[in-house]
């Protein structure tokens, strides 16, 4: 229920210092082995992952948000492909009228330890990313500028809104708004909660179409950033490695097969 | 392992077809007509409209997710460009606020939005009946997008509470694919219908002088007709969609 957060943690680390290219390219070279042309390896992609969640001293929140949003997923997921997923001869438990196959809970595995490195390695980015950074860096890399205003003001409307919701929500109930009794009193009461919301919101767009006209944003010109974001040739150097790291990885995966 | 090779292939064409179809959008310029300042002040409103309604949905514990409001809106009165662009843009976002697992699922949201704005391009976003049409073929392709991803990257069962369905379907002794096309297409319509008549209510409730601002402003323009005669149809739409459904899954899921 909460909207106003991003993940971001304010810490000074090695990782928080990288540039967010670099992070971006760390991610992926994460998730195209994983996924694509090396799916065997996934399980082992734990390793670098913590490695990489103690270099950027974000274990506690990084433990915290496994906890809350992975661990719940993926137990679910591996319980459920492991009982229900067709297929395999080697049966290893019965339950009733369900059989676990060491080939369905094989297959579940690796599909968990593949959604595990992927949500791990995009929670650390943005653990250690602040979004704002990661969007100016790359619209100075040549991202059309409007994608930067979307992301960027996007994420501070939604708390404003968030607000509004919460305030039309207590308005509305206490008018006697029913918003816990039956279904057919829960769906009717979407219409007075949505309405105001939606378009209150809307007749703001406007205004601020002509705001932001004003300060030149189709306008052509490069435009100067107040905030330089350094791109060391460390980084330069990290970003050629691991862009040759993820091509040995699709020849592996063609000279395996 | 053979399985991933496969869909490395199916979504490798997916992306050629998709670079394609945007390269001949650029070049004959019908991107750049839809993306005026207003289109682009409108999408972060969308965004925020579709996550924050997704959240009283919850409140509200209803059996449908409403997340997509915004997202058909845009592809109404921006174009199908526009409405793709605010699909995936709100699953990043989400991706990045609520759960990095919302990622991958950003090309779903993205032909929502394409859809709806195809749909409204042909004039089916005009009166309540079309508008449920409208909400069927955008659950289809919801189904038809979704269900690769599901299985590519979800092993087919994700924590989602339809799982129950894919796996009662699995141990009923379907194939993978099917079950999970058929559990999406059990869910998705209901969803749909009701958000592209949600998102039908919120422009019929703007001004006309607001929405002609708009680039597709004219695809909104309601037509004015008697509303029980149109009810009666949109009824008789929606049932003959579900038994068209119900009809056709089994022969299709049947391999």
């Amino acid at each position: 229920m909460n909207l106003n957060r991003s993940f971001f943690v304010p810490v000074n680390s090695p990782l928080h210092n990288l540039n967010p290219l670099t992070k971006l390219a760390l991610v992926f070279s994460m998730i195209l082995p994983a996924f694509l042309s090396l799916p065997q390896l996934a399980p082992f992609l734990a390793i670098p992952i913590l490695i990489a969640v103690f270099i950027g001293r974000v274990q506690k929140q990084y433990f915290n948000l496994l906890l809350k949003l992975v661990l719940p997923t993926i137990l679910f997921m591996f319980v459920m492909q492991s009982l229900f997923l067709p297929g395999g001869e080697t049966v290893i438990l019965n339950l009733g009228i369900f059989d676990v196959t060491r080939e369905s809970m094989q297959s579940a595995f690796y599909t968990v330890s593949r959604i595990f490195v992927m949500i791990s390695s995009f929670a650390i980015l943005l653990l250690t990313t602040h979004p704002s950074e990661l969007m100016s860096d790359l619209t100075r890399r040549g991202l059309p500028g409007q994608f930067a205003y979307v992301i960027i003001s996007t994420l501070q409307i939604l708390p404003q809104m968030q607000a509004k919701a919460q305030t039309i929500i207590a308005a509305q109930r206490s008018r006697g708004l029913d918003t816990e009794s039956s279904f057919r009193k829960r769906i009717g009461s979407l219409v007075p909660l949505v309405g105001p919301l939606v378009f209150g919101s809307l007749v703001e767009v406007e205004e601020r179409a002509i705001a932001i006209e004003a300060r030149g944003f189709t306008s052509k010109r490069i435009k100067t950033s107040l905030h330089e974001i350094p791109d060391p040739a460390f980084d330069k150097i990290l970003r050629g490695i691991l862009v040759i790291l993820v091509i040995a990885s699709f020849v592996l995966n063609l000279w395996l097969s | 392992m053979e399985v991933i090779s496969q869909n490395a292939v199916y979504f490798a064409v997916v992306a050629v077809i998709m670079i394609l179809l945007f390269a001949w959008a650029y070049f004959t310029k019908r991107i750049q007509k839809d993306f005026i300042t207003m289109t682009w002040v409108l999408i972060p409103v969308a965004i925020a409209i579709n996550l924050t309604i997704g959240q009283i949905v919850l409140v509200l514990k209803l059996p449908v997710y409403l997340d997509s409001i915004g997202t058909v809106l845009v592809g109404v009165i921006c174009g199908p460009w526009a409405g793709a662009l605010t699909g995936a843009l709100s699953n990043i976002i989400a991706g990045i606020i609520l759960d990095p697992g919302w990622f991958p699922w950003f090309p779903v949201a993205a032909a929502i939005g394409a859809t709806a704005g195809v749909m409204a391009n042909i004039g089916y976003f005009k009166n309540w009946w079309k508008v449920v049409v409208t909400g069927f073929v955008i659950a289809v392709v919801a189904t038809v997008v979704g269900t690769p991803i599901s299985i590519a990257i979800f092993g087919g069962i994700s924590a989602s509470g339809s799982s129950i369905i894919t796996a009662f379907l699995l141990e009923t002794g379907r194939s993978l694919v099917g079950a999970v096309l058929t559990t999406n297409f059990i869910a998705e319509p209901l969803d749909k219908i009701a958000t592209s008549l949600l998102a039908f209510a919120i422009i019929d409730g703007l001004s006309a002088r607001y929405l002609s601002r708009f680039p597709r402003g004219e695809n909104a323009a309601v037509e004015k007709g008697q509303k029980q005669t149109q009810m009666i149809i949109a009824l008789v739409v929606v049932v003959l969609l579900i038994l068209f459904g119900i009809f056709i899954l089994p022969s299709l899921t049947a391999g």
